[in-house]
């Protein structure tokens, strides 16, 4: 599926925290992209052994459905959704 | 010891004898430990290794021999191509939480990111088809990493896990393994099923639905004692096809878009659908917005991630299943359900619209795919394991060969993977040395993994093979007879090779038939030879597999030879 917004769009905020492997940004860029949701903003800090991610995502699809595929991830360790947000703007 | 040597005997000490692979540049590391150990002939166990003759086959096998032993299987190329050809093994593994091990060479340290010969970024491109993967950056990490893939592939809802392991690493020495800590089990405790118990019992139609998730979780017995405990009508996904065994008198077939009528009308029908070790599938699904549609929906399954992925469930329960089914099983033992009128009408459903051939008794008669599977069905020992490949054969299998254990029938259900079931059928071989092992598949399937002929003739493995030739690809040719106007496109394969001369090259003996009366003798002849032999079935171009339902449709349309001969009278092809 395309990650393109609709009206219907959904604005998210999501922390995750996870392990400092070679291949967790991927990791967890390739998910969002797949289950649907397109990353706008996003901000990592390299802590050493851990990666403190900050995300804002916009999807129509039920963001809890997101979460739990990235809670799936072996590298994720902690996984914290934000308030939802307004609706995004139309941009397709 | 260097870290190939120290990969072996982790592997080893962990219990895994047999691994299925291909060498090359980057991995050569692991491959001088392996004869090295060979020379040194060290203490009995030591690990086989069976030399595919592609590496898809190789992951394929291991897939293979996951599904029929329940143990984990692995596989092992080198960088580059020998990477890139396990991808499609590992991606059926994948949608098919089959627990693997992939271990590739990687180009040394100093050349990852320079384009070296045969550098792929593995760990880029396998992402998406793992469970987790790991590029080793150094040696000390190698005996954790281990340790931490062969725990992960096998627990919860398994899966292949990918090591990626530099050359230079391979070589680095490294202390033997401390003596493998077998990890303590995993506690099986059962979530609170008192809903779902209130919610089962307010039914009048409770219909129950079983996927793959049940003989992943070895919970065939629980589910089992469950099936008759509470007496409920059932059906089953592709991959659940076995759950319920043999005498269970409640079992209404495969659902979906090859289902039985009886199943998708009890679907759509019950008032109460649980859900079993499945994901809701679209094959097995159809529309989603029309499935099951006055039912209430208990979902029961190891992976959290899949409850309310693709319908909501009123009661969703992430649990083992074991110990889930035990609750279930012992409060409906003390106080059983009531739902006599509802399951004596799906018993009476599956009789009048369960899965039925035509019979042709004339003796000259061409061959039918499923007269042939049933006959094959009631001719094999109880305990054979049918390896299939995918298409129309794949389905007839699905349709009418009785299967006593989910763990007899290999299916590649999440990918489809046509050449699946030839290296999946010597991977259940070398799990299942003393029982009957058959490749079922088509003339396009075999095609895609012929070259393991070679592998079944190096192990002198008594696999059999029996081929449905149609001359096409027939499952895309029936969807183009239905469905786009009967216009036939590229799926012609009426200039296969001679596939009984093509076994006799591989030093295999083959037979070929072609009537009716040929079938007995032909299967009788495959099952009574002691080594490897191939059946050629010459079966009709215009063979289909009833019912059908349009892809996307709702799972109550489904459509039977009626439809072919009203809509799309076969001599109307267009030419």
């Amino acid at each position: 599926m395309s990650p393109t917004t609709t009206q219907s769009s959904t604005c998210h905020q999501l922390a995750c925290r996870m392990q400092a492997e070679p291949a967790a940004l991927e990791r967890v860029c390739q998910v969002i992209r797949i289950r649907g949701f397109r990353i706008d903003q996003m901000q990592v800090v390299n802590e050493g052994e851990v990666l403190a991610i900050t995300l804002q995502l916009t999807g129509d699809r039920p963001v809890s459905m997101l979460c739990s595929q990235i809670e799936k991830l072996h590298s994720v360790l902690t996984l914290t959704l934000a308030g939802q947000q307004a609706p995004a703007r139309q941009t397709a | 010891m260097n870290a190939a040597h120290h990969i072996l005997e982790t592997l080893q000490r962990n219990g895994i004898d047999t691994v299925f692979g291909y060498p090359g540049g980057c991995i050569m590391p692991l491959y001088d430990a392996l004869a090295a150990r060979d020379m040194a002939r060290e203490a009995a166990g030591n690990i086989q290794h069976v030399l595919c003759r592609h590496e898809q086959g190789c992951a394929l096998a291991a897939d293979g021999y996951a599904r029929a032993s329940g143990r984990i299987g692995v596989c092992i190329a080198t960088s580059g191509p020998g990477a890139t050809n396990l991808i499609t093994g590992v991606a059926n593994a994948h949608r098919d939480s089959i627990p693997l091990l992939v271990i590739t060479g990687q180009v040394p340290t100093t050349l990852i990111g320079t384009d070296a010969f045969q550098e792929t970024d593995v760990l880029g491109m396998a992402l998406g088809i793992v469970k987790h993967s790991y590029l080793v950056t150094s040696a000390e990490e190698l005996p954790q990493i281990l340790d931490d893939a062969l725990s992960l592939a096998q627990s919860g809802r398994p899966g292949p896990v990918w090591l990626d392991i530099p050359k230079d690493i391979l070589l680095t020495e490294l202390p033997a393994p401390g003596p493998t800590l077998t990890p303590p089990a995993a506690p099986k405790t059962s979530p609170d099923v008192s809903a779902a118990l209130a919610l089962l019992r307010q039914a009048n139609k409770p219909l129950l639905y079983s996927g793959g998730g049940v003989s992943l979780a070895s919970a065939e017995d629980a589910f089992r004692r469950f099936a008759a405990v509470s007496g409920l009508p059932n059906v089953v996904t592709l991959k659940g096809i076995g759950n319920p065994g043999l005498a269970n008198p409640d079992y209404l077939g495969m659902l979906g878009m090859h289902g039985s009528r009886a199943a998708n009308k009890a679907v759509d029908q019950c008032d109460v659908l649980l859900v079993i070790g499945a994901r809701l599938d679209d094959r097995a699904t159809g529309q989603l917005q029309t499935f099951a549609p006055h039912a209430r929906l208990i979902h029961l399954d190891a992976d959290a991630a899949e409850l309310g992925k693709l319908k909501t469930a009123d009661i969703a329960l992430p649990c083992e299943l074991n110990a889930t089914l035990d609750s279930l099983s012992e409060a409906l033992e003390a106080s059983p359900l009531r739902i006599e009128p509802w399951r004596q009408q799906c018993r009476n459903g599956f009789i009048t619209q369960g899965f039925h051939a035509a019979q042709n008794d004339e003796p000259h008669a061409p061959i039918t795919g499923t007269a042939f599977v049933r006959e094959l069905s009631r001719l094999t020992p109880d305990d054979a394991i049918i390896a299939c490949d995918v298409g129309q054969h794949q389905m007839w299998i699905a349709q009418h060969y009785e299967f006593g254990h989910p763990r007899h029938h290999l299916s590649s259900g999440g990918l489809g993977t046509m050449g699946f079931g030839l290296p999946a059928a010597i991977g259940a071989q070398f799990a299942r040395p003393g029982q009957t092992v058959i490749n079922v598949t088509g003339d396009g399937s075999f095609m895609m993994n012929a070259q393991e002929l070679a592998t079944i003739r190096r192990y002198k493995l008594p696999v059999k093979l029996i081929i449905l030739d149609n001359q096409c690809l027939g499952m895309v040719r029936q969807q183009q007879e239905l469905f786009y106007g009967n216009r036939e496109s590229e799926i012609n394969l009426d200039d296969n090779p001679d596939f009984v001369a093509l076994a006799r090259a591989f030093d295999i003996p083959a037979l070929s038939i072609h009537r009716v009366d040929q079938i007995q003798r032909g299967i009788g002849t495959l099952l009574a030879y002691n080594k490897a032999i191939v059946l050629h079935v010459a079966i009709a171009r215009e063979d289909n597999v009833w019912p059908i339902v349009k892809p996307g449709a709702s799972n109550i349309e489904m459509l039977d030879e009626s439809y072919r001969t009203n809509n799309h009278p076969i001599k109307e092809r267009i030419a």
